[in-house]
Parts: structure tokens; sequence; C-alpha cells
């Protein structure tokens, strides 16, 4: 189970809305499967259908959650025309390449479909050794 | 003093569970290199053809060694050196661009 505040889930629906049509992409930052900070970052290679963290960015807030005292406990996107399910890409950049080992094992990919723009939807899974599992999304207060 | 290589997860069935380990190189070629003979089976997770291998992002002392001089970035005694897989998706069957 992934818990976030209906306030941060906007603010990932805002980055993602803002993104639209192109994919745009984040970090969640927490501890014990709670968010406790959404990072808003770059998609370095922008398309309706593909996203790629910046690079240096990805590292730069990688380290700042840790430097906070949080773990990334989620990666998030949005699919501006399709399903919140991960797509065959989606599974495949999850893993080392050439390998099925999971790259971040800790992280819940949280996707947000905008194919309803007034009424986004976020739902998580985790991807794990060829098999995708959905850990639900619980919005607090 | 050697140069410490900080090791992502899922490579650290190849390092014995550390998450960190310890060479000496001169460069990032030659890390591959010691580190696959320290860890067999590194160099081919993390390079192909001598290059380091797309969506694996190397940083020295949190520089990107893309801005550097690449696989020929120079190293020393005490730099720490980071693997980082890239996060990269899709909505759709297209493949990742190159």
């Amino acid at each position: 189970m992934l818990k976030i505040k209906k306030t941060d889930l906007q603010v990932l629906f805002d980055h993602c809305l803002a993104g639209y049509p192109n994919e745009a992409c984040g970090m969640l930052g927490g501890k014990n499967g709670m968010v406790e900070k959404v990072y808003c970052m770059t998609n370095a290679k922008p398309g309706p259908d593909y996203y790629e963290m910046e690079a240096e960015e990805q590292f730069r807030v990688m380290k700042g959650i840790r430097d906070a005292g949080l773990e990334m406990i989620g990666l998030f996107h949005s699919h501006p025309h399709g399903q919140a399910y991960p797509s065959s890409v989606d599974v495949n950049q999850a893993y080392w390449p050439g390998t099925e080992l999971p790259n971040y094992p800790d992280a819940v990919y949280v996707i947000a479909t905008l194919m309803d723009l007034a009424h986004p939807v976020a739902r998580g899974f985790s991807i794990e050794e060829g098999k995708v599992t959905e850990v639900p999304v619980v919005i607090v207060d | 003093m050697a140069i410490k290589v900080r090791i992502p997860t899922p490579l650290q069935k190849l390092t014995n569970g550390n998450a960190e380990v310890a060479c000496s190189a001169k460069n990032v070629s030659e890390l591959l290199d010691a580190i696959e003979k320290d860890y067999p089976g590194m160099k081919e997770r993390l390079s192909e053809d001598g290059r380091v291998r797309r969506f694996i992002n190397i940083y020295v002392n949190d520089e990107d060694i893309r801005f550097m001089e690449k696989e020929a970035t120079v190293l020393k005694d005490g730099d720490t050196i980071s693997i980082v897989p890239a996060i990269a998706g899709g909505g759709s069957k297209r493949k990742p661009r190159g």
C-alpha cells in the first residue's frame, strides 16, 4: 500500500497535466509507505508516449531524498492517452538492461492516466521478476 | 586510499551483497576491468563493447561522466563512483529512443 495526502496527489496530477500532451514524471519521497514529498521532475525526452528522467536531476533528487532522511518509495509518470497500467516499455525499463533484476525494487511505480483530463486517476504497481502487481494507492487527509 | 564504488541494488548479488566496493583504476575504462576482476559479471552488466550501457549513468563525485571524458574520465584515489540506472518508460509499445 502507498499512502498519499490528497494535496500531494494533486501536486502530482498538476505536474502531469502541465506536461500534457506529453508524459510527465517525478519521484515520491517518504517513509513506511507514506509519501511525504512529491518531486516534480523534467522529462528529458518528452513525448506523448515516452519519458526519461533528466539524469543529473534524477541523481540530485535521489540524493536530496536521502539527505532529507526519506526514502524513494515511489516513481510516477503519466499516461496522457493510455490506461493507468504499466506498458511493456515501462516493464522493460524497470529492469537492469538485459536482465529481470528490478532497478528500484523498493519503489512503487505510480501511473496517472489523463484520458479524462478533468478526472486523472493514479494507480500503483510493483514490477518485479516479470510480474506486475497492483499496489493500492490510498488517499489520506 | 582507493576508489569507492557504490553498487546499485540489482548488482549487489555480484558483489556478495556489498553496497560499496573499493578498487584502483586510472580511468572509468580501467575501473570496469578492475571491478570485473574482483566481481565477475560486472563489466557485462555495466558496459557493452567497452562503452557504458545506455540507461546506465555513472557519476564521479556527483559529476556525470557523459559531461566529462566518458569512459576516459580520469579517476584518482579518494573518488566516489555512483552507478545509477536511468528511470524511463512510456505508454506505448514503441521502443525507447536511443
